[in-house]
């Protein structure tokens, strides 16, 4: 059988644009064994495989036999991950292909992202399923799919793989290993063992301080006291043209100050003391990493951190965009400035604004600070989509586009006039803005807002009417409670986690229903439970303080300035310690837990307040003689009401916070298949059943 | 012992932990709000209490305290 060489990309998707890309004539033969695709390409008199993994193939499991569910568990290795987690048995097909397509192959290339968890992929698919060939594989190197990249990077393979940034990666798997299976144990069996009451609580590395922030944050809130301040405003009038203006104090912390200013300002006539013109520039935004890019969708387009994320993998897999998983806001000439900007300039949105940074004498991005080793910032890659995008994707693309030519674009030049107005010996200022120049808001414009507060022509000395001074009573306000973007940023600068799984970590919080509300994370009862668990018998593994040391020795481990093995003995240690004392204490947090899993269950089963008694509460209850389920309200129990409601006996139900519309009962969701939730009014003589 | 507003164990002064913060903070404001606006202890409990800015936490505080005192003045 003819030798080849053997690809190993992260995602089919991927696979399949490597192949294009690689083969001669720009096409690709795929073929399938068992359901798993792989990509025949020629290139040259190369005959090449291109074979996918699926996302991670190998994870790390406990080394215990099978059965016992306890802690601390500290014996791990490397394994399919069909052999630690349930249903995901297609993952064993998908290593046996591999492991077949390796037998003829002749050289072996990891074409997986290059970042820390595309390295591990490669590294364990060559190793495992390849039988040890991570030793002798190369390397391939982009940052786009695009056809030119990836022959560019073909032509251009590294020696071998980066043991380094692969050593980090394993060491980052391992801790984060042991400290979620050990404390997400040591909180799931304190629940069990004290309860009898089975739930999946987690936390991590990562997750417990991130938890910690949501406490600390809605702890603030709820004891704060605000306190008073006063705000003065006056009313001019010129040129039949009322004007606003503000007292030099804002905040006047007295009201005997206050009311003493409005009485001395009981005048019909002010006069004009000072006219302050100032021009100023206004820098162009910098280019996109991921971080920047999440905190504009979530701006702009309220989309969650992961959501972006997700968009931005799309956009990159169809070769529209560049590596979005980066933390750089730097982009190198070697992208091609000019040959993106042509590109781009094919589409009737962006022709206009491209042929104008074109005629630019020079090309020069104003780039931020951050650098990523491994990708540049986030970029279009000039190409157009090929399909029609739907909204979100659109918006996302649309957003990187213009990001990208504003970054090329001249500064805004604006113009600041601030006036001041004497009334009675106290000063009252008013701006007036103009924009003099848009430079890079004219590229960015849907996505950036401002309004120019034009003033008339005025000069020092001149009278004004004083038609008002207004006294305005004002208070301190509380912190804000996080949204998932304000959090993903709180992260970063605390350093914890990566670009890669922060979102997913957020989304972790809300699925162990340790938060909830979207715009404003509210922390839930068994969420400030866990927390105050973790604060008290393990402080070390919230305190944000472990965390960043922690990805303080991965990155000198990639810089060969620590070892894999003494981050881990470390861990352990720590561990041991932590572990021994959840262990001693277990019935107390079994007791604490219990109570508000309890109480969390309790609230899951209210479908809402009873329509007929208006005090009681009407939840799904399991009839005792027949075992079938209905609602029914819980006044019942008190001989005070008989309200129930039939339910189907199959299918997930879920309480909708709106009522009907019709009859005002409440109105549940019924979820038989997940594709086609239904929902029903619980009123049997409402309108809206009759009509289905 | 459990905390004058919740079943929680106590901290200090009679509260839980939350509540001691919150009472704490209750106090440490007085001081501007006495300032601001000249008002007695009580004018104040009642101010923040009806505030829809303050915490509930504190809130609650504000309100024990409230009933408290008013408990005090009967047996007075």
């Amino acid at each position: 059988m003819k030798k080849y060489t053997l690809i190993i990309s992260e995602k089919p998707d991927a696979a399949n644009r490597i192949a294009t890309a690689l083969d001669d004539k720009g096409r690709n033969t795929r073929k399938n064994s068992n359901g798993v695709p792989f990509f025949v390409a020629k290139n040259g008199d190369k005959e090449i495989i291109v074979a996918s993994a699926l996302g991670h193939l190998y994870t790390v499991m406990s080394n215990t036999k099978k059965g016992k569910w306890d802690y601390p568990v500290f014996n791990y290795q490397w394994a399919p991950r069909w052999m630690a987690e349930k249903g995901v048995l297609k993952i064993r097909t998908w290593i046996e292909v591999l492991s077949k397509l390796a037998e003829n192959a002749e050289e072996f290339i990891d074409a997986c992202d290059y970042d820390i968890e595309g390295s591990i992929i490669g590294y364990s698919v060559l190793k495992y399923a390849c039988n040890g060939k991570e030793k002798t594989a190369k390397r391939m190197k982009y940052s786009t799919l695009t056809r030119e990249e990836l022959r560019e990077s073909f032509t251009n393979l590294l020696p071998h793989l980066d043991f380094a940034l692969i050593e980090a990666g394993l060491t980052r798997h391992e801790v984060d290993w042991l400290y979620g299976i050990n404390l997400s144990r040591a909180l799931t069996l304190a629940a069990k063992n004290s309860n009898n009451m089975y739930a999946t609580l987690s936390t991590g590395r990562v997750q417990g301080p991130t938890l910690k922030y949501i406490e600390t944050r809605e702890k603030n809130i709820q004891i704060f006291v605000p306190t008073p301040f006063w705000n003065i405003t006056a009313k001019i009038s010129i040129d039949d043209h009322t004007f606003e203006l503000e007292h030099e104090k804002k905040v006047i912390e007295t009201k005997a100050k206050a009311n003493a200013i409005i009485a001395a300002c009981k005048t019909k006539e002010g006069q004009i003391n000072k006219i302050d013109t100032k021009e100023f520039q206004q820098s162009p935004p910098v280019p996109f990493d991921l971080g920047t890019l999440q905190s504009e969708a979530y701006r702009l387009f309220r989309y969650p951190p992961i959501h972006t994320s997700k968009i931005a993998q799309h956009l990159y897999i169809n070769a529209l965009i560049s590596y979005p998983r980066t933390s750089s806001q730097k982009l190198p000439s070697t992208i091609g400035y000019s040959t993106i900007l042509k590109k781009l300039s094919r589409s009737t949105l962006y022709q206009k604004l491209t042929q104008k940074l074109l005629a630019q004498p020079t090309l020069k991005p104003n780039e931020g600070s951050k650098f990523d080793p491994a990708h540049p910032a986030i970029y279009p890659t000039g190409n157009l989509p090929e399909k029609v995008l739907d909204t979100s994707a659109k918006n996302i693309y649309d957003l990187i586009v213009r990001r990208f030519l504003a970054v090329f674009s001249e500064p805004a030049l604006k113009q600041r006039v601030k006036i001041s107005v004497d009334i009675k010996w106290n000063l009252f200022f008013m701006m007036g803005y103009r924009t003099l120049k848009e430079g890079w808001m004219e590229c960015y414009r849907p996505y950036v807002h401002y309004e120019d507060i034009l003033l008339p022509l005025l000069f020092e000395g001149q009278k004004v009417a004083v038609k008002k001074v207004n006294l305005k009573d004002k208070f301190s306000k509380p912190p804000s409670r996080y949204n998932p973007q304000s959090l993903l940023k709180k992260m970063e600068k605390e350093e914890i986690g990566t670009k890669a799984t922060r979102a997913s970590t957020i989304q972790t919080l809300y699925e162990r229903k340790y938060v909830e509300g979207e715009q404003n994370m509210t922390i839930t009862d068994l969420g400030f439970e866990v927390a105050d668990v973790l604060k008290n018998y393990c402080p070390s593994v919230v305190s944000s303080e472990m965390t960043r040391k922690l990805e303080e020795k991965m990155e000198q481990i990639q810089l060969k300035q620590e070892t894999k093995q003494k981050v881990l003995a470390d861990t352990i240690e720590n561990l041991k310690t932590v572990t021994e004392v959840l262990k001693q204490k277990q019935s107390d947090i079994g007791v604490q837990l219990g109570q508000k899993i309890k109480q969390l269950r309790l609230n899951e089963q209210i479908i809402g307040k009873c329509p007929k008694c208006q005090t009681g509460k009407l939840v799904i209850i399991r009839s005792k003689k027949t075992r079938k389920r209905f609602i029914g309200c819980t006044n019942f129990f008190e001989g005070k009401c008989n309200t129930s409601f039939p339910l189907p006996q199959t299918g997930k139900i879920k309480p909708l916070t709106k009522p009907c519309k019709t009859c005002g009962y409440p109105i549940i969701k019924i979820l038989i298949t997940p594709k086609h939730p239904w929902k029903i009014c619980l009123n049997l003589d409402c309108s809206t059943r009759e009509e289905k | 012992m459990s905390c004058k507003i919740c079943s929680q164990p106590i901290k200090e002064e009679g509260y839980c932990i939350v509540h001691l913060k919150a009472y704490q903070n209750i106090c440490k404001k007085f001081e501007a709000w006495k300032k601001a606006l000249e008002v007695s202890w009580i004018d104040y409990l009642v101010n923040i209490s009806k505030n829809s800015l303050t915490g509930e936490w504190a809130k609650e505080v504000a309100k024990y305290l409230i009933e408290d005192e008013s408990r005090n003045v009967k047996e007075r």
